[in-house]
């Protein structure tokens, strides 16, 4: 409670809230690319043959040149970590018990954002190889969280 | 049409940490009379045209532009509010004024963060629904994993970034309107819990309430109304590709690309033999190395030891955040920019009080619109 909800004498406000619950169409990319992820546990890509550059996630369209694309690739589920940090809080600012580790795994030209799994937290470093583990395929709903998380690769 | 455009009039209100006895419209009724009062203007009978800058999440009300005509006096006026920081608001007017769809313009941002009681829900709502959203991770993460990539790839280091939040704390203590001023060693900046490492909760700003308000002027009118009008000599603006999987997380071409597009208007080559001063954004203490580096004022990698060696204070070579920046005065949410443009004014005209910085023709104001954006923009002005 904070010192202004305590204080009988704090001025007038009134609260307000709002249920928010909104439906995001995956689109035809998003279709493809969860529906690889899901039944094939496959991360899949587009080629942009003017600009040569994968994208990943792959999409329809190249954002530098416009082209519509349909050249769909399996990328394999190996990456590079990028960057990396260290969570501290929860997504409503609450602390968190233990901090999580957050990656951006660059991948072709582009990559995913996902946590990162069986390492040391001192372990991580920029530049370290990782690969994707899948959920069992039984538990996959065709969502960014079939990739349980990404780990260290082990030769 | 107008080819040049000036600010004739500012006010404001604020900042504090919190505001329960105010609105946020009396906070905006306050603001706008002060500016109204300084550039000697009525607005029921002289304005022409009013540009507000919000966001409805953050304001709390659906359609919230067509709360903000009354405080303003812009009922039965042309009057829009854009979803954009504050310096978006001002190149909005600029853009009114330059196509001579109008001769006078007010330009209004605020913030009202105190009542925001789920910021970091509303934040987490901003992030890519089907890529991102699902891994229900605090937004604090963008910022942790660009900083990050930040330092590996310059070599800057923590204590570097400390030495901004120090900088910019200290210089807050001479400002009257900065809540957040406070004389820090550089360990006490290194202190506390880290918030997404590499980045500390103390490199953060915290937010604050208040209102700018600023009245533009075409040149014609300018010259007749005010005897001091700050000059807007360029404006730009730019965004880099919103999502975390293709964005550039090296380099902030948009902040350069903006950057670019003010110099040119304003015919500058070497913005560091012409711009004797900046206010940039500091949302979060990296932030401003990053900044600075985009903006040209050094090379990528130069910023962090600039700051350690004091080229960025007061007396220094380019003072950076006079003011003391979002660190000092606290961040005003999309009113950010316009705080930062309120320095470059106040100090132009030379009623920047214990702070005012000496022979400072040209300044620059910058801003960011924060986590997980890419939008940024940039004016530059003179007396």
């Amino acid at each position: 409670m904070s010192l202004l909800e305590r204080n009988p004498q704090a001025p007038n406000a009134w609260l307000g809230d709002l249920p928010v619950t909104s439906r995001y169409t995956a689109g035809i990319a998003g279709e493809k690319f969860f529906r690889a992820m899901k039944d094939e546990g496959k991360i899949l890509g587009t080629f942009c043959e003017n600009c040569d550059i994968t994208y990943i996630p792959g999409r329809i369209f190249c954002e530098r040149c416009m082209a519509e694309l349909d050249h769909w690739q399996d990328v394999g589920t190996i990456g590079e970590i990028y960057t990396f940090t260290l969570l501290f809080e929860n997504l409503d600012g609450t602390q968190r018990e233990e901090p999580l580790a957050v990656a951006f795994i660059r991948m072709g030209d582009g990559g995913l954002i996902h946590q990162l799994g069986e390492v040391d937290l001192e372990d991580i470093s920029i530049g370290m190889p990782v690969e994707a583990v899948f959920k069992p395929k039984s538990k996959r709903q065709g969502s960014i969280l079939d990739i349980q998380y990404f780990r260290p690769l082990t030769e | 049409m107008s080819e040049r455009v000036a600010i004739i009039g500012v006010g404001w209100a604020g900042y504090r940490p919190v505001s329960p006895e105010v609105s946020y419209k009396e906070w905006m009724y306050e603001a706008a009379v002060k500016a109204y009062a300084d550039a000697g203007v009525d607005p029921r009978r002289d304005v022409d045209s009013f540009v507000t800058v919000a966001e409805d999440f953050i304001e709390g009300t659906s359609i919230f532009d067509e709360y903000v005509p009354d405080q303003l006096g812009a009922a039965l006026k042309p009057v829009h509010t854009i979803g954009g920081d504050g310096l978006h608001g001002l190149a909005t007017g600029y853009m009114l004024i330059r196509t001579g769809l109008a001769n006078l313009v007010v330009v209004e941002g605020h913030s009202k963060a105190s009542n925001v009681l789920t910021l970091p829900e509303i934040t987490a709502y901003a992030q890519d629904p089907v890529l991102n959203r699902p891994l229900g991770l605090n937004t604090e993460f963008v910022a942790g994993l660009e900083m990050n990539r930040y330092l590996f790839e310059t070599g800057t280091s923590l204590e570097q970034c400390a030495a901004v939040v120090v900088k910019n704390r200290r210089n807050a203590l001479r400002n009257p309107l900065a809540p957040y001023g406070a004389d820090l060693t550089l360990d006490e900046a290194l202190e506390g819990p880290p918030l997404a490492w590499p980045l500390y909760h103390r490199h953060k700003s915290k937010h604050a309430d208040g209102a700018i308000v600023m009245v533009l002027a075409s040149g014609e009118r300018a010259e007749v109304l005010s005897h001091q009008p700050i000059w807007i000599l360029g404006m730009g603006w730019c965004n880099c590709a919103p999502s975390l999987e293709s964005r550039d997380w090296n380099e902030l071409r948009y902040i350069r690309k903006a950057a670019n597009m003010a110099y040119q208007q304003a015919g500058i080559v070497q913005p560091n033999l012409v711009i004797d001063f900046a206010e940039i954004d500091d949302t979060y203490a990296y932030k401003e190395l990053q900044h600075l580096e985009a903006l040209g004022f050094c090379r990528v990698g130069e910023a962090g030891y600039l700051t350690e060696e004091g080229a960025t204070e007061p007396e220094g070579e380019l003072p950076v955040n006079v003011s003391g920046g979002s660190l000092g005065m606290g961040n005003l949410l999309d009113a950010s920019g316009l705080a930062r443009a309120l320095e470059v004014v106040l100090q132009l005209r030379g009623e920047a009080g214990s702070r005012q910085l000496e022979e400072v023709e040209v300044g620059l104001a910058q801003s960011w619109r924060g986590v997980p954006t890419t939008s940024g923009a940039v004016a530059v002005m003179s007396h």
